[in-house]
């Protein structure tokens, strides 16, 4: 589906003849779908220009930046914004940094440290965007979400700049809401689809306090590293609890407390995919370690300023331990190499991949975000659900569970589960297919905010109904943003094949 | 191995990018995230490891098209195993092995690159890679080294066909012969009998070609009645340790690299640097024998039913892990005088120089560039030589400081034995 040659011309004299494909047989390497074409806009006045274009030649498109997933509709012009890569600022004194969408968050996140500043990379990875909007293991210390999101600037559907929040009124990027116009609800909406119409072409994000040091200094080689020396301050356990009731009354308390640098609630399955260096490592650490928890738990990192706010730190932890009945995993304990390497996995979230991709090859999740206490009760059904299928050798077996933690220390946070499989095995696909819709289907029943893998208009179609019809109104606002139709954001399922 | 059956791993790739940046563990800041060379020139997600295998699952689904662009994709890649090693931190399965499958697909299918053919088909007449003339042991004349093609010998010297027949290289085999003998190594040379090890050819995509070269050249080699190979080839090192093994060629042949076997002389005693060489250099770790020089280690097994990607026995991955990083840094650290700072990016996530994968034919800007970015990434450091433990990088460092009126000076880290001793 290779581009009309003036349309193709058009791009080419914005974006440079060496920044645009059309050739159909090359597609396939973003995704299986028939894009009209993939342009690499390398600034905002060329986004600008390509998205007029777009609009000029009533041609839909989709930018990406680092680009794991995405639904795309044949014929979508693909905007590939891997040539904005820059970080565009470092305020230390206001604790934020302006980066374009290439930028990931490992960069981010090290160029971070030296200046004693951490960023809440997503759980997805720190190959991803460092503007990426979404959750991660630092939810608990970090912020979260688009609470994180500061000043914006963005080209609209249309190809306008706005800038918001505080960049629309001075050229400082330290304020989302003003003064300047504030249009968060539109731009960052965390309610779905919690996808932008139009281009963030730079984002301030609110950077954190960073207690550890500078650089991890490793040693070993791929996969095998290990900390040269251990920072003084931190410190890394997981705990397991008898009940779920205990396992939140820890996790409260532990928020109540603002002691944890990490509180990040990953099952054992998870914990071994991040500590080992192939499957058949992880499979033999899961069936060792599954049997010396006494249920659902969590991995804490505490990081000390000083060694005496260290100290502090531990005695609450301990206190709170005790009184919930946690056990600490003996593993982690006794093996400093599994504290090591899950401490740095979790800071600087490199383990990702491991944990969802390595198992199986693929993995289909449900993420709920809401009241802690309530979506985990949520997510031991759907857990029970998996297990069929792992009997069945269908999905992993991670023993049904789940993970999930709260963000800013609050009783509001995440949970999870997923179902690894095999890509190639059609059964497994069909089978973790239904367990999603059931299961998804069922958090919306009980009032949960669900979202899965669907594309965004079949969940608008499940949860809108149980919020306000939300969606009929974004519909509405999209209708006005994009008088062209050029963001296939409406109806995509009924446009993908 | 049938690019079929690498069907698993085309697919497998689930579009993560982790393939395009040194494993994300070692990623200090902004500068030197990057680690494929092709994805970082190019842009285009399909110039990456992982965009390259999701165009041989769409291959293998709808057919080979071999458009200009493909084809520029297939070529434009150092095959230096960098997106490998990087993948390979988190996933368990093959990234360089499916992309290598697709050049030599891309060849057998008569789409070879107009100017690897030449390089090849002067391998096919002459045996050597690179254009030279006269003959391929000059460069020993006056040095009275054995003729190991007359006499027979435990220690080879093979010298390479850059090293052999590149004015400016043969420094590298000079110095070479001068440290071995120094060090009293008994050993020999087969001068003009010594043939290509095909290595070169591989990566460019021509396999028959590759196996028949190997089949002369270690006909050539068993004459000699050698046992240990050494080579201060780093392309060769990992043909001869690597490749033939793969291959089921090697047999009983030890195969050292000259690092390796000076810093066991410098460790043992035999060897002892004096002459204080007075230079701050950084070390740039040669691909060939770093993550790529891992050795081979021959498997055979099978997936376990089920649904995780596990198999019995388990499957022995290369992911860098065991390549040869210390004794080049051994060496550096026994000479007087030489204080290395290494760069950010070092051993399996190195950055590559730019020399293999025929780049350096095929498209000698790329190579430029590609060196360039680690020129720059040295003068970080605040070196004042960059050293290293192969010719290809040698060169075309060399090449590309001089073009740039840059000041950093390029040697092999035997060149700095040879002073020290």
């Amino acid at each position: 589906m290779a581009l009309d040659k003036d349309i193709y011309s058009a791009f080419a004299d914005v974006v440079g003849e060496e920044n645009i494909c059309d050739d159909p047989v090359m597609m396939a390497a973003y995704y299986k779908t028939d894009f009209a074409a993939v342009i690499m806009p390398g600034n905002t006045a060329e986004v600008q220009a390509v998205v007029k274009l777009c609009n000029k030649y009533k041609l839909k498109y989709r930018p990406i930046s680092c680009g794991w997933t995405g639904v795309f509709i044949p014929g979508t012009v693909m905007l590939d914004l891997r040539r904005m890569d820059k970080i565009i600022e470092i305020d230390e004194k206001n604790m934020y940094a302006v980066c374009e969408p290439y930028v990931t968050s490992a960069q981010l996140q090290a160029e971070l440290f030296k200046r004693g500043l951490n960023t809440n990379i997503k759980g997805s990875g720190a190959q991803g965007s460092a503007l990426l909007r979404g959750h991660g293991p630092m939810d608990q210390s970090c912020g979260a979400d688009d609470r994180n999101h500061l000043a914006v600037e963005w080209v609209t559907p249309e190809g306008d700049l706005v800038k918001i929040g505080s960049l629309g009124s001075c050229d400082e990027f330290f304020c989302g809401d003003g003064p300047g116009p504030s249009l968060r609800c539109l731009v960052q909406s965390t309610v779905p689809p919690s996808c932008t119409p139009g281009v963030f072409t730079k984002v301030a994000t609110k950077v954190y306090h960073w207690p550890g040091p500078e650089r991890y200094h490793l040693k070993g080689n791929s996969p095998n590293y290990s900390l040269a020396e251990k920072p003084p301050y931190m410190m890394l356990r997981y705990y397991s609890f008898p009940s779920v009731d205990k396992l939140m009354d820890a996790e409260y308390k532990l928020g109540e407390a603002e002691i944890c640098f990490i509180l990040y609630g990953i099952n054992m399955a998870m914990v071994s995919a991040n500590v080992t260096s192939s499957n058949e490592e992880q499979e033999a650490l899961f069936h060792k370690i599954a049997g010396e928890v006494q249920g659902p738990g969590f991995v804490v990192i505490l990081a000390g300023n000083s060694e005496k706010d260290f100290e502090y730190k531990k005695k609450v932890l301990e206190t709170i331990i005790a009184a919930t009945g946690g056990e600490s995993l003996k593993a982690v304990e006794e093996e400093p190499q599994i504290e090591d390497t899950l401490m740095r996995q979790c800071t600087r979230v490199s383990g990702a991949i491991r944990e969802t991709f390595r198992p199986g090859g693929y993995f289909k999740s449900i993420p709920v975000m809401g009241q802690r206490d309530l979506t985990v009760r949520w997510a031991i059904g759907a857990g029970e659900a998996k297990k069929p299928l792992i009997e069945k050798g269908l999905i992993v077996d991670d023993g049904g569970a789940f993970f999930g933690w709260g963000v800013e220390h609050g009783h509001l946070g995440k949970t999870e589960i997923f179902c690894a499989f095999s890509p190639m095995n059609p059964e497994a696909w069909k089978v973790v297919d239904a367990w999603e819709s059931e299961e998804g289907g069922r958090a919306l029943d009980e009032n949960y905010f669900a979202l899965t893998m669907s594309p965004l208009d079949v969940i608008d179609e499940k949860t809108g109904p149980k919020l306000s019809n939300y969606h009929l109104w974004w519909y509405k606002v999209l209708d006005e943003l994009d008088p062209n139709g050029v963001i296939p954001l409406k109806g995509v399922s009924k446009l993908t094949p | 191995m049938a690019l079929e059956e690498y069907a698993g791993d085309y697919n497998m790739c689930c579009r993560c990018s982790a393939c395009k940046f040194v494993p994300l563990q070692m990623v200090k800041g902004f500068e030197h995230a990057n680690v494929c060379p092709s994805i970082s020139r190019y842009n285009f997600h399909f110039y990456s490891g992982g965009g390259r295998l999701n165009l041989g699952a769409e291959a293998l689904d709808k057919g080979f098209n071999y458009t200009p662009r493909y084809l520029d994709v297939i070529y434009n890649c150092q095959m230096c195993g960098a997106c490998d090693v990087s993948c390979k931190y988190g996933m368990d399965m093959e990234v360089l092995r499916p992309i290598q499958e697709l050049r030599i697909k891309a060849v057998q299918d008569g789409h070879a690159h107009p100017a690897l053919d030449k390089v090849v088909d002067r391998m096919r007449k002459q045996g050597t890679m690179v254009a030279g003339k006269g003959k391929r042991g000059a460069w020993a004349e006056g040095l009275g080294l054995t003729d190991a093609a007359t006499k027979k010998v435990d220690v080879l010297y093979h010298v390479g066909c850059l090293t052999s027949y590149d004015k400016d290289m043969q420094k590298v085999a000079k110095a070479t012969a001068s440290v071995l003998k120094k060090a009293g190594v008994k050993f020999g040379i087969l001068g003009d009998a010594e043939t290509c090890c095909g290595g070169r050819a591989y990566e460019m995509g021509y396999e028959a070609d590759f196996l028949a070269q190997a089949k002369k050249s270690m006909e050539a080699i068993k004459k000699t009645g050698a046992k240990t190979l050494v080579t201060s080839c780093a392309m060769c090192y990992q043909t001869y340790a690597v490749l033939y093994e793969r291959f089921g060629l090697k047999g009983d042949l030890k195969v050292v690299h000259s690092s390796q076997l000076i810093a066991e002389l410098i460790g043992n005693g035999e060897l002892k640097p004096k002459n204080d060489v007075d230079l701050n250099v950084t070390y740039h770790d040669p691909c060939h024998l770093g993550r790529l020089g891992e050795p081979w280690a021959h498997w055979e097994g099978t997936k376990i039913p089920g649904d995780r990607f596990v198999f019995d026995p388990p499957r022995p991955y290369r992911r860098g892990t065991n390549g040869v990083y210390e004794p080049p840094r051994q060496v550096l650290a026994g000479l007087p005088g030489v204080t290395l700072t290494e760069m950010d990016r070092i051993k399996e996530y190195a950055w590559c120089s730019g020399a293999c994968g025929g780049v350096t034919d095929s498209n000698p800007e790329f190579a430029e560039w590609t060196a360039n970015e680690r020129i720059e990434e040295a003068i970080c450091t605040g070196a004042e030589a960059i050293a290293t433990a192969d010719p290809w990088s040698e060169k075309l460092f060399a090449e590309t400081i001089a073009k740039n009126d840059g000041a950093l000076k390029v040697y092999d880290i035997v060149e700095l034995v040879d002073q020290a001793i």
